[in-house]
C-alpha cells in the first residue's frame, strides 16, 4: 500500500504544482514561458543548429535552410512526430558546441562560414548518427511541404522548377461524349 | 475514500479558480492594442508579428477573430496542456464571422464581391442538380469551392451519388459564402519590414499587393500571387501568348488548363495545354494577351463598361461592342469576347470603306477539346 | 451478436471484391477492416506523411502507436519497428488497404508465371513451385476485374502477353515526356515498349472522371477519384446491396473454431476495445500476406495448437515481395514535364527466356519523383550535403529519368512470419516477426535488370546513370506481400487449394496474396483482384449447393 499512497500523493503534488504554474502563468502573461518561437529549441540550441543547416543547404541566390524556415520545421517535429530524437538533439548541439570551443575557442554559431563548414564535416565523420538524424530532418524541411514549416513559400520547389500549387484543370462533367459509365 | 474527496474537492477548486480567472485576464489579453496580449504567449506570436509588418497592423486581433468565451477556453487549455497544433489555423467554423468583419472596413469590395459569382454559397454550389446528375462530387471540388471547408466532401454533402437529392450537411452552412476573401487575399503576410527572403524570389517579379494571394487548401497556406506561376498555353501547336500581369496568376489557380486528353490531336502531337481547355479562359486572337483583370472587376468579375476603356466609340464597323454578344459562354458567337479574330468578321480582309459588314454564324472550333 | 453468412476480415485489395461478390449473390456479409476510411482530404497531397514517404508517418495506417512488428536482421538480430520505419513492410491499413493509395499498376502475370518450377525448374536453397491454377483459369477473372475496377492502358505493343478476350476497357493517358523519351530508345534496342495498365480512369468511367494528371500519385489518395480501388468500386456496391455491413477499426483477434475444427466465427476488437464475437457460416481472410499469416497463427486451439491452418507448419511461410533494381539516368536536356502520374512506359521483353535466369521482370519509368525524393538520388559523386548539394538538386530535377522494376522473387521456405514471443500490440496480441532473406539468384536476376534499365536509359540520350541494384539483408515484402498462405494440391506443402479453401478446414478462406504460389515479375494488385473474382465464384457456387453446412 505504500506504493499506492506514494502514487497518489505524487500525483497531487504534480497537480498543484501544475495547477499553480498555469495560473501564475495566466496572471504574468506567460513570461515564464518559453518566450521565443521555439516549441522546444533553446534559443543557443536554435543558434548552433542553424549553423549547421545553413552548411547542408546554404544560401546562394536562393536560401538557406534556416532562411527557407527548416529550424521551424525541425522544431515543431521535436515537439511532436520527433519526439524520440529530442536526446540526439541535446546531445549533439552541446557537443557540437564542444568542438567548436575545443578547436575555435567560441561557438559554432560565432565561426566564420569555412570553419563552420570544416567543423560540420567534422561532426558528419566523428558523430555520423547525429549528423544524419540532422541532414535528413534539414532536408525535409527544406525540399519537404511547406505546410510543415519549412519550404517557406515552397521555394525550394520553385528552385527547381516546379511551380506551386501546380496550375492544373479538371475535366468538365459535360465535356466527353461516348463515355462508358 | 476520505483521500480521494479532498482530492477532488482540490482538483474541482482549482479548476474553478483556473477558467474563472483565466477567462478574465485572458480577455484583457484578447482586447490589448494591437494584439500585444495575444502575442505574449509565444505560440501566438510569430502570428502577430507578421500582422505587424502588414497594412492591417493597427488593428487588433478581436477586430478580426472572434473570441468567445469558448474560444477563450479552448486557448487557455491548449496553451496550458501544450496540445498546440502544427501550425495555428483558422477553424472553418470562424471563416463566415471573419468575412463579415471584413466588410465592416471593406464595404464597397464586400458589396461588389456579394454582388458577383464568386459569392456563391455552399448550396448553390453543391446541391445543382445539373451538376450533381452528370458528374460525382469529388474532394477535389473544394480545392476552389470550398477551400476553407476542413472536412471531406462526404462530410459536406450527401449522398454522394448522381441521383439525389443533394443537401450539405454542416447546419448552417448551406448559406455561406463558399470563397470567402481569404480565399484569394491573406491578412497575416510579411510585409516589407520584415527580411523575407523566400518571397522575394518572384516568378512574375513585378510587385504585386502581399495580400492578394492563394489559399491553398492542400498545404493550409496562402501563396502569394507573386509567386504563382502562369501557365503556358496553346491553339493548337501555336503558343498563345499570356499576359504576365502577375495577379491574374492568381485567376489560373481554379481557371486553370488540363493536360492534353488521351487520343487527343493535342496530346498525338504534344502540343500541351490548350486554350479554353478545363476551366481555362484565356483570351486569344483580338484580345490575346490581356489580363484577366483588365476586363474583368477583380471583386464582383464583371465586365460591365470595361469594353469601354479601350472602344470608346462605334467600331469601324459601326457596331457598338457593349451591344455585341460577347459572353464566353455563348461558344458559337462570332463575338465571344475571349476568342474572336479579326477574321471572324474580315473574313475578306480589312474593308476599305466604313460599312456593314454582313456577319455570318460561324461556329469557332477551339482545337484540343474535341477529337 | 446475429450470426451472419460470411465474415471477410480486411476491406483490401481481396477482401473487397470477396464482400462485394459474395453479397451480391444474396449472402449476408460483415466486412471487417482494422482501419478508418479515409479519404484524399486526410493527406492533402503532405509528401512527408503519405504511405511512400513517411518520414512523418503513414497517412493510411497503421498508427505508429501500438502497432509494431519485428524484424530479424541476420546482422543486427532481432528490430521492433514502428509502421512508419522502413523494413517494417507496411501495407496501408484502411478501407481499400493498398488500393486507396497504390500506383494502380495493373498487371496480368503472364502464363509462365504461373508454371516457374515445371520451366525453370527449382533453384538450390528455393521453394518454387508451380500454382495449381494457370493463366486460362484466371483469364476470365482478370478481364471480369479490368472492367469492375476500371483499368487503362494499351498492352498491344508487347506480345509477350498471354491471350485476351477483350481489350482493356480504357485508352491509356496521353503519353508524357518520359514516355516520349524513352519509347524510341527501346524500340532502337529492339525491345517492345508498351503503355503501363494502370487502375485509372484515363476517361470518364464508372461515374468518376478523369486523372487530372498531378504529380502526388503513388502514396496519396486521389482527390479527382480516379484511382480506382476497392474503397470507390465494389466497396460502395457491396454496401448498396444492403447485405454487407462494414466495421471499421474493427482489429481481428483470432478465427473460432467449434470442437470439430471448423470456423465458427471471429473475434475482434471493436473501435473501442472491446472484445466481440461475430458468429458466421464462413470466414474469409484477406488481410494481406503478412497479417493474415498472423491471424492464422494467432488462432490457436486444442486441434490446431500451431494456429489454424498449419498443421505443416506452412502458414507464414514462402514470403515474397519484388527485389526491385533499376537506374537513374541523368540527361542534358529537360525529361520533367510535371504531367503525373509520371510512370508510362514498360518493356516486358525480359520477363523470361533469358539463359541462366530464372525469370525476370518487368522494367517501367518511375512515378513523378517528389523533390524529396530525389535528395539521395543525385549522380555519382554527388556530395551529400552542401552547396554541391543544393546545385545538384536544381540541375538534375528536372533531368532525370528512373527505369525500374519487379524481380520476380525466387520464394524460401525460411523467409518466413512467425509470431514474436516477446513483443505485443496495443491489443496485447502477438505481433508478426518477418525473418529470412532474399534467395541469392534473385540478386543476380536484380543486378541483370538493372544493367538493362541503365542501356535503355543510355540508349535514351542519359550523360551519366547511376545503377540501384543493392542486396538488402531482409525479406522485402511491403506492399507487394504474397506467398505466406500459399495455394496448392499437396495440403503438406501448402495452406489452400485452388479455390482458396484452407486444407484443414473446408469454411474458412484465405483469399489475398497471402495464396501467391510466386509472385509474377508485375505488381500484384490485378492478380489479386482476379483471384478474389475467381475464389469467390467457386465459393458462391458451393455455397448455393452444400450451404456449407455439415
Amino acid at each position: 500500500m505504500q506504493s499506492s499512497r506514494d502514487g497518489v500523493s505524487l500525483t497531487r503534488r504534480q497537480f498543484v504544482a501544475a495547477g499553480a504554474m498555469g495560473g501564475a502563468a495566466l496572471a504574468v502573461g506567460c513570461t515564464g514561458h518559453n518566450q521565443g518561437d521555439w516549441d522546444f529549441l533553446n534559443d543557443e540550441q536554435a543558434r548552433t543548429l542553424t549553423a549547421i543547416c545553413d552548411q547542408i543547404v546554404p544560401a546562394d541566390d536562393f536560401p538557406s535552410a534556416s532562411q527557407a524556415g527548416v529550424l521551424t520545421y525541425i522544431d515543431r517535429q521535436l515537439a511532436r512526430h520527433y519526439r524520440r530524437h529530442r536526446n540526439a538533439y541535446r546531445d549533439g548541439l552541446s557537443s557540437a558546441d564542444a568542438m567548436s570551443w575545443q578547436r575555435h575557442g567560441r561557438d559554432m554559431a560565432a565561426l566564420s562560414a569555412p570553419q563552420q563548414a570544416q567543423l560540420v564535416a567534422a561532426i558528419e565523420k566523428e558523430n555520423s548518427a547525429f549528423f544524419n538524424l540532422v541532414r535528413s530532418h534539414t532536408l525535409e524541411g527544406y525540399y519537404g511541404a511547406p505546410r510543415h514549416g519549412g519550404n517557406r513559400d515552397a521555394v525550394s520547389w520553385r528552385m527547381v522548377g516546379m511551380g506551386e500549387p501546380p496550375v492544373r484543370g479538371r475535366a468538365q462533367y459535360d465535356e466527353r461524349k461516348g463515355a462508358a459509365s | 475514500m476520505m483521500r480521494f474527496f479532498k482530492f477532488a474537492g482540490i482538483a474541482v477548486g482549482l479548476a474553478a479558480v483556473l477558467a474563472v480567472g483565466g477567462t478574465y485576464s485572458a480577455s484583457w489579453y484578447y482586447t490589448s492594442q494591437y494584439g500585444q496580449g495575444c502575442a505574449s504567449c509565444h505560440e501566438m506570436a510569430a502570428y502577430v508579428r507578421v500582422v505587424h509588418g502588414a497594412p492591417h497592423r493597427t488593428t487588433g486581433c478581436m477586430d478580426c477573430h472572434e473570441a468567445s468565451l469558448s474560444t477563450k477556453l479552448r486557448h487557455m487549455r491548449i496553451h496550458i496542456f501544450g496540445t498546440v497544433p502544427e501550425a495555428i489555423k483558422l477553424r472553418d467554423v470562424d471563416v463566415p464571422a471573419m468575412t463579415s468583419n471584413c466588410k465592416s472596413c471593406h464595404q464597397h469590395e464586400y458589396a461588389n464581391w456579394h454582388a458577383g459569382p464568386h459569392s456563391a454559397t455552399y448550396s448553390q454550389i453543391f446541391t445543382d442538380p445539373v451538376h450533381n446528375s452528370k458528374r460525382m462530387l469529388m474532394d477535389d471540388c473544394l480545392r476552389c469551392h470550398g477551400s476553407y471547408f476542413s472536412g471531406a466532401i462526404r462530410d459536406l454533402v450527401q449522398p454522394l451519388n448522381t441521383k439525389g437529392p443533394w443537401r450539405v450537411i454542416p447546419s448552417g452552412l448551406g448559406d455561406q459564402a463558399a470563397m470567402p476573401c481569404m480565399t484569394c487575399h491573406q491578412v497575416h503576410s510579411e510585409g516589407a519590414q520584415e527580411t523575407r527572403p523566400a518571397s522575394r524570389i518572384s516568378v512574375a517579379g513585378a510587385a504585386v499587393p502581399d495580400s492578394l494571394a492563394f489559399y491553398d487548401r492542400r498545404e493550409t497556406l496562402h501563396f502569394a500571387a507573386a509567386s504563382l506561376s502562369t501557365p503556358q498555353l496553346h491553339d493548337g501547336s501555336r503558343t498563345v501568348t499570356v499576359s504576365h500581369d502577375p495577379r491574374q496568376a492568381l485567376c489560373y489557380q481554379c481557371h486553370a488548363p488540363r493536360e492534353p486528353e488521351a487520343g487527343s490531336m493535342a496530346a498525338i502531337n504534344a502540343w500541351g495545354p490548350q486554350v479554353g481547355s478545363g476551366d481555362d479562359r484565356t483570351p486569344m486572337g483580338v484580345h490575346e494577351g490581356i489580363s484577366c483583370v483588365a476586363c474583368h472587376d477583380g471583386h464582383n468579375e464583371n465586365t460591365r463598361a470595361s469594353c469601354k476603356t479601350c472602344h470608346p466609340q462605334m467600331s469601324n464597323c459601326g457596331l457598338d461592342a457593349e451591344k455585341m454578344d460577347t459572353t464566353y459562354a455563348n461558344s458559337a458567337s462570332v463575338h465571344n469576347i475571349h476568342w474572336v479574330k479579326c477574321t471572324d468578321c474580315h473574313q475578306h480582309g480589312i474593308p476599305q470603306v466604313k460599312a456593314k459588314p454582313a456577319i455570318k454564324a460561324k461556329v469557332i472550333t477551339t482545337p484540343g477539346m474535341d477529337g | 451478436m446475429k450470426k451472419v453468412n460470411a465474415v471477410v476480415v480486411g476491406a483490401g485489395a481481396a477482401g473487397g471484391i470477396v464482400a462485394k461478390e459474395l453479397s451480391t449473390a444474396g449472402l449476408s456479409v460483415v466486412l471487417l477492416e482494422r482501419g478508418r476510411w479515409y479519404t484524399a482530404n486526410d493527406c492533402r497531397k503532405d509528401d512527408l506523411r503519405n504511405q511512400r514517404t513517411t518520414v512523418l508517418g503513414n497517412a493510411f495506417g497503421p498508427d505508429d502507436e501500438g502497432n509494431p512488428r519485428v524484424v530479424w536482421d541476420p546482422q543486427t538480430g532481432p528490430r521492433t519497428l514502428l509502421p512508419s520505419e522502413g523494413g517494417y513492410q507496411n501495407n496501408a491499413a484502411c478501407v481499400g488497404g493498398g488500393t486507396l493509395s497504390y500506383g494502380a499498376m495493373a498487371w496480368r502475370y503472364m502464363p509462365q508465371d504461373f508454371r516457374m518450377r515445371s520451366i525453370y525448374g527449382a533453384p538450390a536453397g528455393s521453394s518454387l513451385e508451380d500454382w495449381p491454377i494457370t493463366y486460362d483459369d484466371l483469364e476470365p477473372w482478370y478481364e471480369k476485374a479490368e472492367y469492375e475496377i476500371g483499368i487503362s492502358g494499351d498492352y498491344s505493343g508487347s506480345p509477350f502477353f498471354g491471350p485476351r478476350k477483350r481489350p482493356l476497357p480504357m485508352p491509356p493517358l496521353a503519353p508524357n515526356r518520359e514516355f516520349q523519351i524513352l519509347e524510341p530508345a527501346a524500340k532502337r534496342l529492339g525491345l517492345h515498349p508498351f503503355h503501363i495498365p494502370m487502375a485509372r480512369n484515363s476517361v470518364p468511367y464508372n461515374g468518376r472522371g478523369p486523372c487530372m494528371r498531378c504529380r502526388w500519385c503513388v502514396g496519396f489518395a486521389c482527390e479527382v477519384d480516379a484511382k480506382n480501388g476497392s474503397q470507390n468500386t465494389v466497396i460502395p456496391t457491396a454496401l448498396a446491396t444492403g447485405n454487407c455491413e462494414l466495421r471499421t477499426e474493427c482489429m481481428a483477434k483470432e478465427i473460432l473454431t467449434d470442437d470439430r475444427g471448423r470456423a465458427r466465427g471471429v473475434a475482434y476488437f471493436d473501435a473501442d476495445g472491446r472484445l466481440q464475437e461475430q458468429p458466421c457460416d464462413i470466414v474469409i481472410v484477406s488481410a494481406c500476406a503478412i497479417e493474415s499469416a498472423r491471424l492464422l497463427l494467432n488462432s490457436k486451439s486444442r486441434l490446431f495448437p500451431n494456429g489454424i491452418g498449419n498443421r505443416h507448419d506452412q502458414v507464414g511461410r514462402h514470403l515474397q515481395g519484388h527485389h526491385y533494381t533499376g537506374a537513374v539516368g541523368f540527361f542534358d536536356f529537360d525529361t520533367y514535364d510535371d504531367v503525373g502520374p509520371g510512370a508510362s512506359i514498360a518493356v516486358a521483353d525480359y520477363n523470361h527466356g533469358t539463359p541462366g535466369l530464372c525469370g525476370g521482370g518487368a522494367l517501367c519509368n518511375e512515378f513523378i519523383r517528389l523533390p524529396i525524393q530525389m535528395i539521395d538520388r543525385l549522380p555519382v559523386n554527388t556530395p551529400r550535403w552542401g552547396l554541391a548539394h543544393k546545385k545538384a538538386m536544381r540541375s538534375f530535377y528536372k533531368r532525370n529519368i528512373a527505369v525500374m522494376g519487379p524481380t520476380q522473387p525466387i520464394p524460401m521456405a525460411d523467409a518466413r512470419i512467425t509470431l514474436d514471443p516477446a513483443v505485443r500490440d496495443k491489443w496485447g496480441m502477438q505481433v508478426a516477426r518477418i525473418s529470412g532473406n532474399v534467395h541469392p539468384h534473385t540478386f543476380e536476376i536484380g543486378i541483370v535488370q538493372a544493367q538493362r534499365s541503365e542501356a535503355w536509359l543510355k540508349e535514351a540520350g542519359a550523360v551519366s546513370t547511376v545503377v540501384n541494384a543493392g542486396r538488402p539483408t531482409t525479406v522485402s515484402a511491403g506492399q507487394h506481400q504474397a506467398g505466406t498462405c500459399r495455394m496448392g494440391n499437396d495440403p503438406q506443402g501448402s495452406v489452400v487449394n485452388r479455390n482458396c479453401q484452407v486444407h484443414d478446414v473446408d469454411n474458412l478462406f484465405v483469399i489475398d496474396g497471402s495464396v501467391h504460389v510466386t509472385n509474377g515479375g508485375f505488381n500484384p494488385a490485378l492478380t489479386i483482384m482476379a483471384i478474389a473474382y475467381f475464389a469467390s465464384d467457386s465459393l458462391v457456387r458451393n455455397w448455393n449447393a452444400t450451404g456449407f453446412r455439415s
